[in-house]
């Protein structure tokens, strides 16, 4: 498969007790993604991805419209891919029936049978599966995601964050091996989101094969170590969560510092190689370093020491978009 | 894993027809399409009454039956029941929770479509065979409407189920087939009122009365089994469809 996109450099390639992988040869896990393209007509969402992963947690990540959501479909069988293979359990997820009981997913879209209660909802989610015990599947899966409470109120009358919950509680009644999560932490407080979390490493630690995805980077270090990006519908990196983290702080960065003279502040900085590049503007200088570390510690002192004002220092990269950029472009 | 029993990982054809009709059910049932189609239904029984009062012949109580029960209310009221039986899912995108489960398509088809049609049921029956009665043409024409609603109920809430799942604005598609091909199209001549379901239905009324009808000229064993094999092979394409098309 030498059409194979070689993720970008920089990461390092994950051990073999550390999936996720990529290889040349097709590949085998729980979920198993062969040279996967997808396409909508002229548009291209999933371009040639390949990777493999097994038990445990495993953070998709990407911008949105980046094709995670289409990924996650395919690994469903709820779309084909246009070129390649997708096996969940070995088996392919659309033509067979039985391994559709052990797989749940958390879709990303808001929709939920709004005339039936939360237990309601999770009981039909049990019997849909064929679970033994539909209402102790139900009443333990509420349990999970902090709902037992209100569990006799229609879930149309619920908040966007109690809706989240519901469907994650959805996709546990089965009792499921491998667990798809498209963007379930959207819409949760920092306290539900913790909570969530803490839920996904625990069914990971169990052995179930856990992905998830985001598009919020802070969400992605506290999922777990393991990290897929994608972007325009290319993998373009895996690995380890830190690594990535290594890379967004080995790049240049900008950094918008507004200040009473901007002129004299940008020089000092030049000659002091805190800054790669300037550009100055009426009440702002743009600074690009390379070194954003040293260039806090010593931009105070500097300022003081000029006897220059500072009104804001404000990072303009330091979000996802520009990580992807840097990834997929190089700049 | 959790200590949770482990699922049996398939679910028998005649649990999922029992889930999916539920389901689809109480999706269907909202307040609002149930009054407004019975106030459409009202047309037919009002009509008849008019006719009644006004001592109307044998061939005008058929002709009303055929043309306001038959060919409006009926296929109306199915449209929008069987529609939006599996169509409505797809819209809402709830067709998932049902879709990515361990059951055959066929039985998830055929559960919506007894749902749909367990609500076209009452306000059609009731609406059609009120206006044969209230037209005082007598006891045949009563057992005819009876029967070709029944027919006619089973068949267009199965094509328009099959509408559902295939098609994105179903209802438009639906009154196009309605108005435009039966209403408008198979008027031409017998050879395309053939591909109409119309047809089948006024034929069966024509069987039980001996009104005179026009595009009404198959005999009863037809009248009744070509709507029927049309409804089957509708929901085996309706199926078919579900197994293979992208669900969101």
């Amino acid at each position: 498969m030498s059409e194979l996109p070689p993720p970008r450099p920089g990461l390092p390639a994950p051990t073999a007790d550390q999936p996720p992988v990529t290889s040349a040869l097709p590949l085998s896990g729980m979920i198993a993604v062969n040279a996967v393209s997808k396409y909508f007509g002229s548009v291209v969402a999933v371009s040639d991805v390949s990777f493999a992963v097994d038990g445990g947690v495993t953070a998709l990540l990407g911008p949105n419209g980046a094709g995670k959501s289409t990924l996650f479909r395919m690994m469903c069988g709820l779309t084909p891919p246009s070129r390649g293979s997708v096996d969940v359990l070995g088996r392919d997820p659309r033509d067979d029936r039985d391994v559709r009981g052990r797989i749940s997913l958390v879709p990303q879209q808001d929709a939920l049978f709004d005339h039936l209660s939360a237990s309601e909802f999770l009981e039909f989610a049990a019997r849909t599966h064929g679970v033994i015990d539909p209402d102790a599947a139900a009443r333990h899966a509420l349990s999970m995601v902090d709902l037992a409470d209100v569990g006799a109120k229609p879930v149309g009358q619920f908040s966007k964050g109690m809706r989240q919950r519901v469907k994650v509680a959805a996709a546990l009644v089965n009792d499921p091996e491998v667990l798809i999560l498209d963007e379930p932490l959207t819409g949760l407080d920092p306290v539900q989101r913790r909570h969530m979390i803490a839920l996904f490493h625990q069914l990971g630690d169990e052995g179930r094969c856990v992905l998830v995805s985001s598009h919020v980077l802070d969400e992605v270090a506290r999922l777990g170590s393991r990290v897929l990006v994608i972007a325009q519908g290319r993998l373009v990196a895996t690995g380890d969560y830190r690594d990535l983290r290594e890379l967004m702080d080995d790049r240049a960065h900008r950094i918008r510092i507004a200040t009473s003279d901007p002129r004299r502040l940008a020089t000092a900085l030049v000659e002091r190689e805190l800054a790669a590049g300037v550009s100055i503007g009426e009440h702002s200088v743009l600074v690009d370093t390379l070194d954003v570390d040293a260039l806090g510690r010593r931009l105070a002192p500097i300022s003081v020491e000029l006897g220059v004002r500072l009104t804001e220092v404000a990072p303009l990269d330091d979000d996802l978009e520009s990580v992807f950029r840097y990834l997929v472009e190089g700049r | 894993m959790s200590e949770i029993g482990a699922p049996a990982r398939h679910v028998a054809p005649t649990v999922a027809i029992g889930l999916a009709y539920q389901v689809v059910l109480r999706q269907l049932t909202s307040r609002g399409r149930l009054i407004g189609l019975s106030l459409l239904a009202l047309v037919a029984p009002l009509s008849g009454w008019a006719l009644g009062s006004a001592d109307a012949s044998l061939d005008d109580a058929v002709n009303l039956v055929a043309g306001v029960g038959l060919g409006l209310v009926l296929p109306i009221v199915s449209l929008v029941f069987g529609g939006a039986a599996l169509g409505e899912l797809r819209e809402d995108k709830t067709l998932v929770y049902l879709w990515l489960r361990p059951m055959d398509r066929w039985p998830i088809v055929v559960g919506a479509a007894l749902a749909a049609m367990t609500l076209t049921a009452p306000i059609v029956l009731i609406s059609i065979v009120a206006a044969a009665i209230l037209t005082g043409a007598g006891n045949g024409i009563v057992f005819g409407t009876l029967l070709a609603t029944v027919v006619g109920l089973i068949a267009y809430v199965s094509v328009f189920t099959l509408f559902g799942v295939w098609l994105k604005r179903f209802i438009v598609w639906g009154l196009a087939y309605i108005l435009i091909w039966e209403g408008f199209i198979a008027q031409a001549g017998a050879g395309v009122a053939r591909v109409a379901l119309r047809k089948y239905t006024r034929s069966i009324l024509v069987e039980r009365t001996g009104a005179d009808l026009d595009l009404a000229d198959f005999g009863l064993a037809t009248g009744i089994v070509i709507p029927l094999i049309v409804a089957v092979a509708a929901l085996a394409i309706a199926a078919w469809r579900l197994a293979n098309q992208d669900i969101d």
